[in-house]
């Protein structure tokens, strides 16, 4: 039993995650880099998230807004790289994760809508702009009076150490 | 006053003349003139109405042209990623005016309105498996998760067809609805769920119907899909009810779940009513599904946490009570203690679940306790996942509820290959260790796929 246990606590460190996953997310980003806003309905009255009930919104395990509004998540096309940015600083998964997170989250019942997915940011602005419990993300510099931006963690694109933007990578 | 007869003649021309005039060719005259002017009315009133029609057909022209300019806008403008919801994005958001008099709705509201379009969303998985073991008759097959004979062959597995469809902005109806060949090679259907979901907030969603139950993690998180298994089967612990299993991993009834207030812990909970399973005897159908066998009802109740400080953890814990009525034994008092702690990110993953069921004879003071565990590890390299999973299960040879259980254990050790996004190839192989038999070895190839 003693050497079962042995080979399973060797199998167990030889297997544990690596940095990669453990990574959870950018801070301290150069404020030169283009920053993605994280946009919401002007009737929504949230104003500022942290970032991890944002990554819980994003992932879908939240569903309604505190108004009560439902969640309604838009994504950009995966051709997009505002969508790679948001890939690796909120979620931490690949395309295919991404997609087999839906896939099982629907199947279990602890996602209730997968995420709308919209060819570019006029699509978005628009699709904000009329949805009223909508979510999406945009380049800060696309971004116009129709849509509200976020704060997250208190920041907003412009401030130093907003954490989402193009081209910052993990720990800069 | 007499005339002479050319004087009469004369007189009478010039009068006949002058009557006919006065009688017949000025009234004749006038009513010409009338009748031309009438006419010139008419051809002038014509000329309006001709003139107005041309008017009228010019506008409907410039509409059409101006609808079919708006269509090719539109189709022009909806891109294919878009989908359906392009015709959310009515307003432009360089319009706010305008677009403030007119109040925003939801993407879907006009789609839901429309009953000739359906509103179900499906997907299917399906597996197919090439395996052999060394068992003797029929038998429980770690490999593949269910019963099967003695003899080298192709399995068709599960086709689940999983059906949603967001009813409205609170209300989902969900459905697994598999087809699945029996040992005797023919095909069968079962309603594996089947629920109607309502979901006013995040702290409180109610389900009523047929649904897995949460004891544990894994039933609730695999369902009839091996596409989503790391493995070719379901733990032993988790084997479904016509596969010799141990659990009741379908119920029938009310479920509701939600979060607890309670900051980053991620505190949830699962609460659930339901038939719970039959015990009369083991021929009759399992999931009562129209019927229960007694009035007692089963109760669930699950806790687990999933701490935003440490991404991947789920842990918790449920307890399960049901009443069971077999013919021919005392009643039995089941509960059924499970706690699980599971850690997952992308590219790893750790499950690790305990048991324990218990069956206590009304009257008596005989207990069978079953214990049960499996722990399952696997890691990703690229499209490649190597797997080790250890499970282990030790029921009385006289338990009254699953008797053909007794002690089964061992370990697997298996690689999933993911040469897409949509299918997968699996390599598994199985030693278990049986009581009283001799141990089994089994490997299992299994192509899963989803769809």
């Amino acid at each position: 039993m003693w050497r079962l246990a042995n080979i399973l606590l060797f199998v167990i460190v030889a297997l544990a995650p690596s940095g990669l996953d453990s990574y959870v997310g950018v801070v301290g980003s150069p404020a030169t880099e283009p920053a993605l806003a994280i946009i919401v309905n002007h009737a929504n009255p949230v104003e500022n998230f942290s970032y991890e009930d944002l990554r819980k919104i994003f992932l879908g395990e939240r569903s309604h807004w505190p108004n009560g509004r439902r969640i309604t998540l838009v994504m950009l096309d995966p051709s997009q790289p505002e969508r790679k940015v948001v890939l690796r600083d909120i979620y931490g998964m690949s395309e295919k994760d991404l997609n087999n997170h839906f896939i099982q989250g629907v199947f279990s019942g602890e996602v209730f809508v997968s995420p709308k997915t919209l060819a570019n940011s006029a699509d978005v602005l628009k699709f904000v702009f009329n949805v009223p419990g909508a979510i999406g993300y945009v380049l800060a510099s696309d971004v116009d009076s129709s849509v509200k931006v976020l704060r997250v963690d208190g920041r907003l694109p412009d401030d130093k150490d907003y954490r989402f933007r193009l081209g910052a990578r993990p720990g800069n | 006053m007499f005339f002479s007869p050319r004087s009469v003649v004369g007189l009478s021309k010039d009068r006949l003349a002058r009557r006919m005039v006065a009688e017949h060719i000025a009234p004749m005259a006038l009513l010409l003139v009338v009748a031309m002017l009438m006419a010139g009315s008419v051809r002038a009133q014509q000329a309006s109405v001709l003139d107005s029609d041309k008017q009228t057909i010019e506008l409907l022209v410039r509409r059409i042209d101006q609808l079919e300019a708006r269509i090719a806008q539109l189709e022009s403008g909806k891109s294919p990623a878009s989908g359906a919801t392009a015709t959310a994005a009515a307003s432009p958001p360089a319009e706010p005016a305008r677009a403030a008099q007119e109040p925003p709705t939801e993407p879907s509201e006009p789609q839901r309105a429309d009953l000739s379009k359906t509103l179900l969303n499906i997907r299917g998985f399906g597996d197919i498996t090439f395996h052999r073991d060394t068992a003797k008759g029929e038998h429980f097959d770690p490999g593949i998760g269910t019963l099967t004979g003695n003899t080298t062959s192709f399995s068709l597995g599960q086709l689940d067809m999983f059906v949603t469809s967001d009813i409205s902005d609170r209300f989902k109806f969900l459905s697994e609805i598999v087809f699945e060949a029996g040992l005797d090679n023919s095909f069968g259907v079962d309603v594996e769920r089947y629920l109607l979901q309502y979901s006013p907030s995040d702290y409180f969603n109610v389900s009523v119907g047929r649904y897995h139950t949460a004891i544990g993690y894994y039933n609730t998180a695999y369902h009839h899909s091996t596409w989503l298994q790391t493995t070719t089967g379901r733990p032993f612990l988790f084997a479904f009810e016509d596969s010799g299993g141990i659990l009741p991993i379908h119920n029938v009834g009310v479920s509701a779940t939600g979060l607890i207030p309670s900051g980053g812990l991620g505190l949830h909970y699962v609460a659930e009513v339901g038939n719970g399973r039959s015990s009369s005897s083991p021929n009759v159908e399992a999931v009562q599904n129209r019927v229960d066998e007694n009035s007692g009802k089963s109760f669930n109740l699950a806790l687990y946490v999933r701490p935003s400080a440490v991404r991947g953890l789920q842990a918790g814990f449920s307890v399960y009570h049901d009443h069971l009525t077999p013919i021919g034994l005392p009643n039995i008092s089941e509960n059924i203690f499970a706690v699980h702690a599971i850690f997952i990110r992308p590219s790893f993953e750790w499950l690790n679940e305990t048991l324990l069921v218990r069956h206590a004879l009304n009257g008596t003071s005989r207990v069978f306790e079953t214990p049960g565990f499996y722990t399952q590890l696997s890691k990703r390299f690229g499209s490649y996942r190597p797997y080790f999973r250890y499970q282990y299960v030790n029921a009385s040879d006289v338990e009254p509820v699953f008797p053909q259980v007794g002690l089964m254990h061992g370990p697997s050790f298996g690689l999933r290959y993911d040469p897409s996004e949509s299918v997968t190839l699996k390599l598994q192989y199985d030693y278990t260790d049986l009581r009283h038999q001799t141990p089994i070895n089994g490997v299992a190839t299994q192509l899963g796929f989803t769809f």
